[in-house]
């Protein structure tokens, strides 16, 4: 497949011959619950300032217009062992 | 033919390691029974009690030297096994990450605390903390830690910008609050009876409060606590009450035939400061016969000052004019210990604590024998 004829994956639409329509659409899943009405904090890979995303915004800092967004770390406590 | 008691000289070279210029010889001990035909070598205590001696050198909290003379390699090497490997120490076991945003990963950072060593009072550290054992039920972990067996720590910091910077500042130490984590920054919680054995002077802190942990930029944040456990160095080497503990044999020089003049200079040079000295020919030696001093009264000669500072770098035996007039060798039963504390213990109760974790051992073996024969 060329680059022209990729095509961005769409939940929405369910009908894009690029992912087939299969399971993966039969339930749309419904991220407003998670994380506080829908945004989602990402860290800007240029300023490191907090970003928040929305579905259907376009995945962009707010700050400095750098593309390249990080997903923020766990907030769950992770355990390891000093070894 | 009678038995004729060993000479002092021969004595001495049984229990001498010859040193040569590409060689070693007369490595193992003789010393035990049947090896010379009638002498009874079988090894008795009191003869041990009259021949052994321990000297300090040195005994300082962080380092310590000292001889343990007229004993085998056998026991001075379980010693020295035993300081690295069997004595217990206090450590960062478990490290619960809350928050880790700096450079460093989070599985490089818990193993650099780990090994970060920790001093408190010597009673609670010795007497009041006791082993933790994992549960065999994991869900019961955490129905496992107690004031007795757990220590916890914490490590919260957070850097910021710093207002008050001078403009055109570089330094990351001036230009940001907290760019540098040190050991310092790590608070103890006491919990329990913890209090009674650990404060005022006895609080658990770093040995070391300058060790650099991470380094920070503005936004970073690490947030996390410590359980720490008592542990031996044979499981992890963080548990090692030593930086190192090790022993070598003490030197032997000796001067067959005299070294005089420009050569005892260079025969001085050959070996470390201080171990060969130089010194006038007096007119006693130089009137004896057959002595070598014949007519040099006056001249210097080099004779041997302290050999314990020597390293055997065997430099004097690639010169041509010393051939035959130095033997180089190592006395069998004088072990120069250096046991270098990291801080949690005194170096010198270090040893202390080996002798008793070896009687300790053979007793427990004694027990077990007993039961087997029986």
């Amino acid at each position: 497949m060329s680059r022209e004829e990729y095509q961005v994956p769409n939940t929405g639409s369910g009908n894009s011959p690029a992912i087939g329509g299969g399971s993966f659409n039969a339930g749309q899943r419904d991220f407003s619950g998670e994380s506080g009405g829908g945004v989602i904090y990402y860290i800007c890979g240029d300023c490191a300032v907090r970003v928040p995303l929305e579905r259907d915004t376009p995945i962009r800092c707010q700050k400095c217009g750098a593309r390249v967004l990080y997903k923020e770390r766990t907030k769950r406590m992770v355990q390891f062992e000093a070894r | 033919m009678p038995h004729k008691p060993p000479t002092k000289e021969e004595l001495e070279r049984r229990k001498t390691v010859g040193i040569h210029e590409e060689t070693v010889t007369n490595v193992s001990a003789n010393d035990f029974p049947m090896n010379y035909p009638g002498e009874d070598h079988s090894w008795d205590i009191e003869a041990f009690k009259r021949n052994f001696r321990v000297e300090f050198h040195q005994n300082d909290p962080f380092e310590a030297s000292f001889s343990l003379v007229g004993c085998d390699a056998s026991i001075a090497n379980a010693f020295r096994r035993i300081m690295i490997a069997d004595i217990p120490t206090l450590a960062v076991e478990t490290v619960f990450i809350n928050n880790n945003t700096s450079v460093i990963q989070d599985e490089v950072l818990a193993h650099r605390l780990g090994l970060i060593p920790f001093k408190g009072g010597r009673e609670g550290l010795h007497k009041f903390l006791k082993w933790w054992r994992r549960p065999a039920d994991e869900s019961q972990i955490n129905n496992s830690y107690y004031d007795f067996n757990t220590v916890l720590l914490r490590l919260d910091v957070r850097c910021e910008h710093n207002e008050d910077a001078a403009p055109g500042e570089t330094d990351p130490t001036k230009l940001y609050k907290h760019a540098h984590v040190y050991a310092r920054d790590i608070e103890f919680c006491p919990v329990g009876r913890q209090s009674r054995y650990f404060s005022g002077d006895d609080v658990i802190a770093p040995v070391h409060p300058d060790i650099l942990i991470a380094k920070l930029r503005p936004g970073q944040e690490i947030s996390l606590t410590m359980h720490m456990h008592k542990g031996v160095g044979s499981d992890h080497a963080k548990f090692s009450p030593v930086a190192t503990a090790s022993y070598r044999l003490m030197p032997v020089i000796q001067i067959e035939r005299p070294i005089l003049g420009a050569d005892a200079e260079k025969f001085a040079r050959c070996f470390p400061r201080g171990v060969i000295g130089l010194e006038p020919v007096t007119k006693e030696e130089a009137s004896r016969k057959g002595s070598g001093y014949e007519g040099h009264e006056g001249e210097l000669k080099a004779v041997v000052v302290d050999p314990m500072r020597d390293t055997v770098s065997r430099e004097c035996l690639r010169h041509e004019e010393f051939k035959g007039k130095v033997k180089l060798g190592r006395r069998r039963d004088h072990f120069i210990f250096l046991v270098e504390s990291t801080g949690q213990w005194e170096s010198d109760a270090i040893f202390l604590e080996a002798v008793a974790h070896l009687k300790k051992r053979a007793q427990d073996l004694e027990k077990q024998v007993i039961n087997m024969v029986r």
